[in-house]
């Protein structure tokens, strides 16, 4: 079978055979960077079909389906809409900082991809403090928004960057506190060693009860940290317009747009690797010929098929929940998750000590 | 006492966001409970007591049942309805009122069935047809009796 | 030249520049934003120097929670398209003399030492740095992390304090 794996491998002997290292990384990075880029691209037309279908059925509607074989090439032609739109500039804004904002958002977005492991041996960037390279990078997208809030000149867009600042800020802490229970439980912060540890079960499997509320915790965190209904109020289109990006038109707002997707996607794709195993095939304990079987289903498609359960999840409590109040906002994170997750914190703690997991 | 209101209004919360996301979950994998209908491709019938114009009825050999009485014209509210009358000589020699011109003003009707309830010959109806969208206002103003069209026999 | 001493000038004069840019620039939220800018070319230094743990922890205190409480501030206190005015010539002369000094203090600092050329161990792993802040022998941390721990939390104790309404009695 041809892995990923051994495409990269060969390409890199191919080019190392006849330039010199400086040009070969170059040429490596100029790849790199162009996949990645097309990856965004992909991403923002089937998330955006699918966050369309998703919230047609549950409304019990059709969704778009005019465009294309059911509606498939939708967002193609929106896509191609933004793209020859006017970008307008609102009088009085901050020119330097109005076009900068996007561009922070959209190359946070990007930065958040490096340490993301595909499949076995296809990650941009080895790093070995993954888990807390994203959480970092991730905390800089709020300047982002509180830019494009600032620049625009609008009293919404200010309400909107506030708001959405105050959320992030604070749903970090209780993100972050249930990433460091795996972290905990493996002792590692890079990415390669959490999948690793993986490869007799998931963490949500091997953890129990710990890990599970700790991933209830993560998801509600992520969902409010990428700016999503129930937690949407940056942009809370009945009382804000559209919130901080109220005055952005054509491919400006198209930036803010596909940012917002990676970002579930790379969140999802973190939940993923830390509760889910990443790319490890399902496993369970000493069942050989299960074991087996499941390895024949390559690593790409069990880390894909992962991400994308968990951006359903995501979808369907966007579909299904009210948006919150400011106070209720502030209340579930500091009253509830918060105390919540550092008591997990120190029952996983306990846990990893005693050794009182499946191992 | 204090920790166990708050265990219970987890409990409670996440039992009322669980059943919440069970509905949406029924309907995200049930596609039979869409009643959404693909609008170019299916057009409804529309059932029979749906108001959506006022037409004249017209048998096969081009006879109406109108006899210009104006009778629809003056139930009108809202002056829908304007009717122009001709003299038509009859064949014993008498002149006798007859329908020239039955103008309809679609754009005026608030389709409230008056002209119907009113007419003594049963000679208009409400009709189920709904798309009246037009480029221009002045399309909305019709004649309802077909060009060459008589008085059927024996409607006084 | 090396790619890696390029990337090293280059990291320092956006260091540079955009420091400049912060102390001189008459809007407010554009000097905050050339901080944010002059925090994260830190922070690539020290990617750039492999601790990326340190690169980590100086995007999460500096960028994540410094700068947007900066940025915060200044939505609640100032308002947009507004300059601020130019400043008195007596403050931007003291301002100046002070960051000579300190300029001069740092440099007599490196010029007296001398410098390895070499890291002197390896990787920093977040693993030995766990381990050396919870040292209590020779040489470890566990007292200055004691320490600062306390200083957090009179300083949050002392926003409480702040930030508490007082108790109006009843009548």
């Amino acid at each position: 079978m041809i892995s990923i794996e051994h495409i990269s491998q060969s390409l890199h002997e191919a080019l190392s055979a006849s330039l010199n290292s400086t040009l070969v990384l170059l040429i490596e990075m100029v790849i790199a960077g162009v996949l990645v880029i097309a990856l965004f691209a992909v991403l923002g037309l089937v998330l955006v079909f699918m966050e369309r279908k998703v919230s047609a059925y549950i409304q019990i509607r059709l969704g778009p389906n005019r465009v294309g074989y059911q509606g498939f090439a939708q967002t193609a032609a929106d896509t191609l809409k933004l793209l020859i739109k006017e970008g307008l500039t609102p009088d009085g804004a901050d020119k330097f900082l109005f076009n900068l904002a996007p561009l922070v958002v959209m190359v946070v977005a990007m930065l958040i991809m490096a340490p993301i492991a595909f499949t076995k041996g296809f990650q941009l960037w080895d790093i070995n403090i993954g888990v807390l390279y994203v959480s970092a990078v991730s905390s800089i997208s709020v300047i982002g928004i509180l830019m494009a809030g600032w620049a625009s000149n609008n009293k919404y867009s200010m309400l909107g960057a506030m708001r959405s600042g105050a959320q992030i800020v604070s749903y970090e802490l209780s993100a972050g506190l249930s990433v460091i229970t795996i972290v905990i439980l493996v002792g590692s912060l890079s990415i390669n060693d959490i999948i690793a540890s993986q490869q007799n079960g998931w963490w949500i499997f091997k953890g129990h009860i710990p890990v599970m509320i700790s991933f209830i915790i993560f998801v509600i965190a992520v969902t409010a940290e990428t700016n999503r209904a129930p937690f949407d109020l940056a942009e809370a289109e009945s009382e804000l317009t559209a919130g901080f990006h109220t005055e952005y038109s054509g491919m400006r707002f198209a930036f803010f747009f596909l940012a917002e997707y990676v970002n579930i996607f790379v969140v999802c794709a973190i939940g993923a690797t830390l509760f889910f195993g990443g790319w490890m095939p399902f496993h369970i304990g000493s069942w050989e010929a299960f074991n087996h079987v499941m390895d024949f289903i390559p690593g790409i498609v069990w880390f894909f098929g992962k991400i994308f359960s968990l951006i359903f999840l995501i979808m369907w409590f966007r579909w299904t929940f009210p948006r919150l109040r400011i106070d209720q906002l502030l209340n579930l994170e500091w009253k509830y998750l918060l105390p919540i997750a550092m008591f997990n914190l120190l029952l996983t703690t306990l846990m990893a000590i005693t050794g009182f997991y499946f191992k | 006492m204090f920790i166990v209101d708050y265990i219970k209004t987890v409990y409670s919360t996440c039992k009322s966001l669980l059943s919440g996301m069970r509905l949406t979950g029924y309907y995200f994998f049930h596609h039979k409970e869409i009643i959404t209908q693909q609008y170019p491709d299916v057009r409804l019938v529309m059932a029979e007591r749906f108001r959506g114009e006022v037409v004249m009825t017209h048998d096969e050999k081009n006879e109406h049942r109108c006899t210009g009485c104006t009778a629809c014209e003056l139930a009108c509210p809202n002056a829908t309805i304007k009717i122009v009358t001709k003299q038509e000589l009859q064949p014993d020699g008498k002149k006798k009122k007859a329908l020239d011109t039955f103008v309809y003003h679609l754009e005026l009707c608030t389709m409230c069935n008056l002209c119907i309830m009113a007419c003594p010959t049963d000679a208009i109806k409400m009709a189920q047809t709904y798309e009246h969208s037009v480029f221009d206002r002045n399309q909305l103003t019709k004649k309802l009796n077909a060009p060459g069209s008589k008085l059927m026999e024996g409607v006084e | 030249m090396e790619v890696s001493n390029i990337i090293f000038y280059l990291l320092g004069a956006l260091i540079l520049a955009c420091g400049v840019l912060a102390v001189t620039s008459r809007q407010i939220f554009r000097s905050a934003i050339y901080l944010l800018f002059c925090m994260m070319s830190v922070a690539g230094l020290y990617f750039w120097m492999q601790y990326e743990f340190i690169a980590a922890v100086q995007i999460v205190v500096y960028v994540g929670g410094i700068v947007v409480l900066i940025i915060f501030s200044i939505f609640l206190t100032h308002r947009v398209g507004k300059d601020l005015a130019e400043p008195e010539f007596k403050r931007t002369l003291f301002a100046g003399l002070a960051s000579l000094f300190a300029f001069l203090l740092f440099w007599w600092v490196i010029k007296r030492n001398e410098f390895f050329g070499e890291q002197p161990s390896g990787e920093l792993s977040v693993r030995r740095i766990g381990e050396e802040m919870l040292n209590y022998k020779q040489g470890g941390f566990v007292l200055p992390f004691e320490v600062v721990s306390i200083l957090l939390l009179a300083a949050m104790v002392g926003c409480i304090v702040i930030a508490m309404r007082a108790q109006t009695e009843k009548n």
